[in-house]
């Protein structure tokens, strides 16, 4: 092997590591986050929540300063959307390990006439005994699901079930600053909305 | 400059094997001040690139967005044919919502008129499969009924589908106009309206991109289009390397 070929292919060689190294450990760095919902930019605090929580505590936004809560509107007596969207929360939890610690899951109930705030409990700690349930009267649940773009009315549901509850799926996330920044929507994997939830938890 | 060892000149002093030394610790510090230089430029230039590139971004916005200025809110009202009407109807649609009663007169002409001529003017904008539509709130619904809100609907030429009136009950509308789209009214003693003249521009995600309140020497309706345009040409590069510059574009904040 003569000394150019070996320079050659050293050269190449070293082409090859470089651009291997600034493809999957460089290039990274600089790609901005895809989150998999639609972010906010606003520079104004999250409307604020103030509803009854468990053992009759009230529970506000601003209790969970400097953690990231996840806030999602539902119901007990749901049959498919809501035990599908907390199943995968859990599952996100699961997947976050330790750092779920600073992760608060609340639902707002938005059929406050029979989720009580110790149904709810019960019904939170089904899935997940760190999340909470909240609920109040119709007009406190209407301006804080209508300010967070949700929309909710009662319909027709079976002797089972009882009346049904139409409502908005998504699954919002509030930063540890208290500023909501992404909605995350119910076709979304428990992966995802962990992996967006650990890029807020940084 | 090149340390101790190379302090003497090169001048031919002392013994050989000392000059050879002192020739050798020369080219070593030579070669490693040109290391130096070379590293320099190798992470200089790119870093000098890369601030350009960013000023250069932020100055002559190659991409331009509009905000995700805050949530809409969610609302259940009833249409100008007594049909029910949700946020979840519009939801994937681009919205231009506007906000009034039927009494206001005079007060309302210009919203109206904003609202006929992006209509109007919608095919200057490459919509795509995106839909665009209309919706007029009534925030007076104890005499905006639904066959005054038909009556209104009808001389708009608004067509229940494309551009819709709608209403609902009082205490949620207060939640939706007020709190929700944070557009101010009150009911006056004489049963008129004080209120802002606001149009509000929402994407089909339920995020509102654009709030037009204040007339200025541009028409509103000249800046919905334009928005509209900017809009659309996001949602047509959402995926992808495109999609990375349009988010970029977000944190630069390259809003027109």
């Amino acid at each position: 092997m003569t000394r150019t070929l070996k320079i050659v292919l050293g050269a190449l060689a070293g082409v090859v590591v470089i651009g291997a190294v600034a493809y999957f450990f460089v290039l990274p760095q600089f790609v901005p986050y895809v989150f998999h919902g639609q972010t906010i930019q606003s520079n104004q605090a999250a409307p604020s929540v103030e509803l009854d929580g468990p053992n009759g505590s009230t529970v506000r936004l601003t209790d969970y300063e400097g953690q990231v809560v996840v806030l999602y509107f539902g119901y007990t007596f749901c049959p498919d959307v809501c035990p599908i969207t907390l199943s995968k929360l859990d599952r996100a939890m699961d997947i976050l390990g330790d750092k779920a610690e600073d992760v608060q899951v609340i639902m707002v109930s938005v059929d406050p006439l029979r989720d009580t705030p110790e149904v709810l409990e019960q019904y939170m700690a089904h899935f997940n005994p760190d999340f909470i349930g909240v609920t109040g009267d119709a007009d406190a649940v209407d301006r804080i699901a209508t300010v967070y773009g949700v929309y909710y009315e009662a319909a027709e549901g079976s002797e089972a079930t009882g009346y049904l509850v139409n409502h908005t799926a998504t699954v919002m996330i509030v930063d540890k600053d208290g500023y909501l920044k992404l909605v995350l929507p119910f076709e979304g994997t428990a992966e995802e909305m962990a992996a967006d939830l650990g890029y807020f938890l940084r | 400059m090149f340390g101790s060892r190379c302090s003497i000149g090169l001048r031919f002093t002392g013994t050989m094997p000392e000059y050879i030394d002192r020739l050798r610790c020369r080219y070593w510090a030579e070669r490693r001040s040109l290391n130096s230089r070379k590293l320099i430029w190798w992470i200089g230039i790119p870093g000098v690139l890369l601030v350009i590139g960013v000023m250069a971004f932020a100055i002559f916005e190659p991409i331009q967005v509009l905000p995700r200025i805050r949530l809409s809110p969610g609302y259940l009202l009833e249409d100008q044919a007594g049909q029910s009407f949700t946020s979840e109807d519009v939801r994937g649609d681009i919205v231009l919502y506007t906000f009034r009663y039927s009494g206001c007169g005079d007060e309302c002409d210009g919203l109206d008129q904003t609202m006929i001529d992006v209509q109007r003017r919608l095919g200057e904008v490459d919509m795509g499969d995106t839909d665009f539509r209309l919706v007029t709130i009534s925030f007076d619904p104890a005499t905006d009924t639904t066959e005054v809100l038909t009556a209104e609907a009808d001389a708009f030429g608004a067509d229940g589908v494309e551009w819709r009136f709608a209403t609902g009950e009082e205490a949620h509308l207060a939640n939706v106009v007020k709190a929700g789209f944070k557009v101010w009214y009150e009911e006056q003693e004489d049963g008129s309206f004080s209120f802002d003249p606001t149009l509000i521009l929402v994407d089909g995600w339920g995020v509102i991109r654009g709030e037009y309140e204040y007339q200025t020497l541009k028409s509103d309706a000249d800046k919905i289009i334009h928005h509209l345009d900017i809009l659309t040409e996001e949602i047509r590069n959402a995926n992808g390397a495109a999609g990375l510059a349009y988010e970029a574009a977000h944190l630069f904040l390259c809003y027109p």
